[in-house]
């Protein structure tokens, strides 16, 4: 029993990384979306803010799960699970990372501009580092959240930790040792995750690159 | 076109659903609530062992998906003797899970208040009663709202999971639908939705709420 729910946890870590991944990514491009001085394109960075995160986790997996062979793309529940991950957690990370941005001072932006430095620049060596200093610690939420939410994709039957601890409760009626388990291998991940990230954040700050914590 | 006859067709049937789940949100958060206030004035009366435990409790839920919480009561009850249905086992995991964030969230409230508040409180002659209604509460309702309200806001969508164990809310209707008529995405849209106008009939109570409660100078406040 406890291989198969190792086993579960390995593919709920596999499904979480990369849900993240692509999520961080599909965030960063959108990001910019929502400072564009073009109306149509912010207008549907919001929408899309509001309805990926208006609507429960599960219902945009079901939505996807019956949906995608009704379009004829039929991958298997691991290449759905990510999808439907990589969508969620993408509205979260856009508004966290246009978060930081926001929250950087006018005067850091002016002086910055100030120097006259190109846009592109001014991106990588203003922007960039000031945003990542207050986005980081939610940024790593996010992270925990989606190790958490990789369960419910239990229900749309991808096989990982949840749905083994499922599995081993109908065949053994073993209730509370399998949720128990399942539970103490959730705690390691997602305390793991946190911890990682504030290891992460120490780091950066050491090397100047954070500045101190806010 | 097809949506819309599709709409026209199955459009009522979501009302029961709505109505299971605009309940089971509500009482649920009424009930987290409730537990998260206990849950933190637990910890505020200061034995050690006591916090100990409520900060392992607290850890412990915010490290774990809800849907283990939900499983483990509606699987795990009956083993013990207790035989609930569905809807109060999925509902009583949702204010352990949503009780522990709300601790938090008003801890965070008591502790942003300044200790001076509750020597000055002590010099005018009020009592702990006193000092929690006239000083504590406002100055905590204000800090915490905002955060109170995006929590039940979680909440409401977490309720989504309770499809998982057969309740018969929004979520569990649309499953039925779509396996019932075939349809592949008309169903869950409509859900979606659904979910979203609730989700904005929360975030204005939430926003009035905080006008309501927000400071005005007022010279017989005490």
């Amino acid at each position: 029993m406890l291989r198969l729910l190792l086993e579960g946890a390995f593919y709920t870590l596999v499904l979480a990384v990369a849900g993240i991944a692509c999520g961080t990514t599909l965030g960063l491009l959108l990001t910019p979306l929502g400072f564009l001085r073009v109306r149509p394109l912010r207008a549907f960075y919001h929408v899309f803010i509001f309805f990926t995160r208006g609507t429960p986790l599960l219902v945009l997996a079901l939505l996807i799960f019956y949906g995608l062979p009704a379009m004829n793309f039929s991958q298997g529940p691991y290449v759905a699970g990510t999808i439907v991950l990589t969508i969620y957690s993408s509205a979260f990370f856009a508004e966290v990372f246009r978060g930081g941005v926001l929250a950087i001072q006018r005067t850091h932006l002016e002086s910055g501009r100030s120097l006259g430095l190109a846009p592109l620049a001014f991106l990588r060596r203003i922007i960039a580092p000031l945003a990542l200093r207050y986005a980081l610690p939610p940024y790593v939420n996010v992270c925990v959240m989606m190790v958490k939410a990789s369960s419910i994709l239990s229900i749309i039957s991808v096989w990982e930790l949840t749905l083994a601890a499922r599995e081993i409760i109908e065949r053994t009626l073993l209730v509370f040792t399998a949720l128990g388990i399942a539970a103490g291998l959730y705690f390691i991940m997602c305390f793991g995750v946190d911890r990682l990230g504030r290891r992460v954040e120490r780091h950066l700050m050491r090397r100047g690159f954070v500045g101190e914590r806010v | 076109m097809r949506f819309l006859n599709w709409l026209a067709a199955y459009g009522p049937s979501y009302l029961s659903g709505l109505g299971w789940t605009a309940l089971i949100a509500l009482w649920a958060s009424v009930g987290a609530i409730v537990w998260g206030s206990v849950l933190l004035l637990i910890r505020l009366s200061g034995r050690r062992w006591v916090n100990l435990a409520v900060e392992g409790y607290v850890q412990l839920f915010r490290n774990t998906p809800v849907l283990l919480s939900i499983y483990l009561i509606y699987f795990g009850f009956p083993l013990i003797g207790v035989v609930w249905p569905a809807v109060i086992c999925g509902g009583l995991a949702l204010v352990l899970q949503n009780g522990a964030y709300i601790s938090e969230i008003l801890r965070g409230g008591v502790k942003a208040i300044d200790l001076v508040q509750f020597d000055a409180a002590k010099s005018l002659g009020l009592s702990g009663w006193g000092t929690f209604r006239r000083v504590v509460l406002p100055q905590v309702l204000v800090y915490a709202l905002p955060s109170l309200g995006n929590q039940v806001i979680l909440l409401l969508k977490d309720t989504s999971l309770l499809s998982a164990i057969s309740v018969a809310e929004l979520t569990m209707n649309a499953k039925l639908l779509t396996e019932q008529t075939g349809a592949a995405y008309e169903a869950f849209v409509v859900v979606a939705v659904l979910y979203l106008l609730l989700v904005v009939v929360l975030e204005l109570a939430a926003r009035s709420a905080l006008r309501a409660v927000r400071w005005r100078p007022r010279h017989d406040a005490l």
